[in-house]
């Protein structure tokens, strides 16, 4: 199988983003693979275990920085990269259509795995996009996936937790969930030889991306302003933990 | 109406509670002021609170090994009192010191045996035997990841490493400073939080008390500077002071990294600490099996000074403010990859970035100053933690004993251990001194 994972270069959550001229962030926050997409690049990796001869190939489109990201995605266990190098910041049409010519220059493709959404945009827009351009069957969430008859056997995690299993004809796009896998994180000698693996360069004037019909440009941003609320919780150390397990289930619902 | 009480602590972490402890227990009136909402949570709560002997001088062992005992017998030591967040626990792991370039293990080993420091050495099968996934093999120099050497095969082997059954950490440093805290105040020690100190007030070449943000004037004819990575910014307060150090003190950031335990290796029950001088690391369990990976300070890794108040206030920009770097995130992650090959290192950075309090040899100051009745316990450089207990009780029979009359500067006061029979001269720690070139200017001291 030639499998294609899209991955997205971006700011950490962790770190403290600040706004710049209500338009962009401030870049000079560490980034990185989008945590969405690790859970693609794992199971393509689940995949090429269970499908010897499978190649897995990363595709990125972003600034030259998004090169580590990549360089993630292969020490994680991708065979090699391409990044489509543009200084730009592409909507949802651009991109689409930019990880779709260097699918279509390098393919062709039996899946592409992307992450469910991207945490900067969180458009959740380039899965289907993508899938459109290629005439190819799309779900996205997946929370499990099996190769059966050809096909793939997809469940995907709707809104209130509940699933759908499709059965997908190859080639596919699948965006994963969260409840797909455990990312599977590079050991030192992974880092090693992923330092000699491939990764291409491309651009979009090379791959003659065809200009979208429309584009959506940000005009504004503003940061979330939480109200927070904080509560003392006093007590025993075993009165505190009781009240925590309840706060957890009962108001954060987080626990059952 | 000012306030007045004996002694003013400026600071409220791991060090200035045991000082007001030791003060309160001589019957002084003592007032610790913070500008943190609670005790030990300033830099003390990022603490890695090791707890290990190895030090690059006689002295710093001996201490190292006298402040141990005050952990194994830390319920004694609060006076069992009551703190209603529990106790601190110490964890004893053991300490491996690997035998590297990067340490002076020869010295440490001639320091052991002259304080009796119990070790054992242990050849790299022993080592093995002990950490089944650890890789012996020399990495020296320490590198960092962006440069391509960094990545080359080793050829050479170490030669194993120094081993002490007394060491460990202490599972929740801010929790251990907030205990002492309570058993300070058991003595009648009292406590005031978000407050800060702008000035240091003296009278007649004498210290008279301090001026709090919001105007509020408090005296005492003693006040301690124990202000952490704030250290140096509370000594110019004091007239004269920052002047007559000859050792002065900074505020250095520094990172610390937690990574997961490799698959099948139980860390945070079976794990050992380790220094290794060889990568450059030390590290550490850490609930959730979790390896916390400490930096020694390399050569090669840069060092970030930093103002302490735009620190903690974020706005220290790219690399300066409380957000791990990528860069140092893989620095320390792929160092200890050569050393656990089956570490897995995420690509999302966690842990914690807080402010060492650096002298310029490393090595702290428990010293007075030129202002009589101003003293300090200050440079603590991230490797005082440790030595917090039997630091305050050293610092209040120093202070004690400059009250009645000695001449510190000309007759260093002698401190007698309680545990280990020594006798210290406190002079090794003076403001005055010389740099000292034993030291290892690293977290090591």
């Amino acid at each position: 199988m030639q499998i294609y994972v899209c991955v997205k270069h971006v700011p950490d959550s962790a770190a403290n983003i600040h706004i710049v001229d209500n338009l962009k962030i401030e870049e000079s926050v560490p980034f990185l693979l989008n945590p969405y997409d690790e859970h693609a690049v794992t199971e393509a990796v689940v995949l090429k275990n269970q499908v010897p001869g499978s190649e897995i190939i990363a595709v990125c489109l972003g600034k030259k920085d998004a090169e580590s990201t990549l360089r993630s995605a292969l020490a994680m266990g991708a065979d090699r990269g391409l990044l489509v190098e543009t200084e730009k910041v592409c909507d949802s049409m651009t991109t689409a259509r930019a990880l779709h010519a260097a699918i279509v220059k390098d393919g062709p493709a039996d899946m592409i795995l992307t992450g469910k959404e991207s945490i900067d945009n969180e458009g959740m827009q380039t899965q289907f996009r993508i899938g459109a351009l290629f005439d190819f069957p799309v779900v996205t969430n997946a929370v499990s996936l099996d190769i059966k008859n050809g096909n793939a056997i997809v469940t995907c995690e709707l809104a209130g937790g509940r699933t759908r299993t499709f059965d997908l004809s190859l080639p596919c796009v699948i965006g994963a969930g969260r409840g797909l896998n455990t990312p599977i994180y590079p050991t030192f000698p992974d880092v090693v030889k992923s330092r000699k693996k491939p990764i291409e360069t491309l651009t979009l004037p090379e791959l003659n991306v065809p200009a979208a019909p429309g584009s959506a440009k940000i005009v504004s941003m503003t940061p979330l302003v939480q109200k927070r609320h904080p509560r003392k919780i006093t007590g025993t150390p075993s009165a505190q933990a009781a009240e925590i397990i309840r706060i957890l289930k009962q108001e954060a619902k987080v626990l059952s | 109406m000012t306030k007045k009480y004996d002694a003013i602590i400026i600071g409220a972490g791991v060090i200035g509670t045991p000082i007001a402890y030791e003060l309160c227990k001589m019957g002084y009136k003592t007032l610790n002021v913070d500008k943190v909402p609670d005790a030990g949570e300033g830099s003390t709560a990022g603490s890695c609170a090791i707890v290990r002997a190895h030090y690059s001088t006689e002295d710093g062992v001996a201490l190292a090994y006298e402040g141990f005992k005050y952990w194994l017998d830390w319920e004694n030591y609060l006076g069992n009192v009551t703190d209603e967040k529990g106790l601190a626990k110490y964890m004893n792991t053991g300490s491996i010191l690997v035998k590297s370039d990067g340490h002076d293990w020869r010295k440490v080993k001639k320091h052991y045996d002259a304080v009796g420091v119990k070790y054992e050495e242990w050849d790299v099968d022993t080592v093995k035997k002990h950490v089944p996934p650890i890789d012996m093999h020399k990495y020296w120099p320490v590198r960092r990841p962006e440069d391509p050497t960094f990545y080359d095969e080793p050829t050479e082997m170490l030669e194993g490493a120094i081993f002490c059954p007394e060491g460990g950490y202490v599972n929740d440093p801010a929790l251990s400073a907030h205990n002492i805290m309570r058993a300070a105040e058991s003595k009648g020690g009292e406590f005031m939080f978000n407050a800060e100190v702008v000035d240091i007030r003296s009278e007649n070449g004498k210290v008279k008390g301090i001026t709090l943000k919001d105007g509020t004037q408090i005296d005492a004819d003693i006040v301690v500077n124990v202000g952490g990575p704030h250290s140096f910014k509370v000594n110019q307060m004091a007239e004269g002071v920052w002047e007559g150090c000859n050792i002065k003190t900074k505020a250095l950031r520094h990172e610390v990294m937690y990574c997961p335990s490799p698959d099948g290796y139980d860390y945070l029950n079976d794990g050992y600490h380790m220094s290794d001088g060889d990568i450059g690391c030390y590290e550490r369990p850490e609930v959730g099996n979790m390896f916390l990976i400490g930096s020694e300070d390399p050569e090669c890794d840069p060092q970030e000074w930093v103002d302490p108040d735009e620190f903690y206030a974020g706005k220290g920009g790219k690399g300066r403010d409380n957000v791990l770097t990528d860069a140092q995130w893989k620095a320390q992650c792929y160092r200890l990859g050569k050393r656990i090959p089956s570490l897995k290192v995420p690509n999302q950075p966690k842990g914690v970035v807080d402010l060492y309090d650096v002298s310029d040899d490393w090595i702290p100051i428990y010293d007075k100053s030129d202002l009589p009745g101003f003293y300090m316990a200050v440079g603590t450089s991230g490797n005082q933690y440790k030595n917090a207990p039997v630091v305050g009780r050293m610092m209040a029979e120093l202070i004690d004993a400059c009250e009645k009359g000695l001449d510190h500067d000309q007759e260093p006061f002698q401190y007698e251990f309680k545990y280990t029979q020594r006798t210290l001269n406190v002079g090794f720690f003076s403001r005055k001194r010389e740099i000292n070139y034993d030291s290892s200017f690293s977290v090591n001291g």
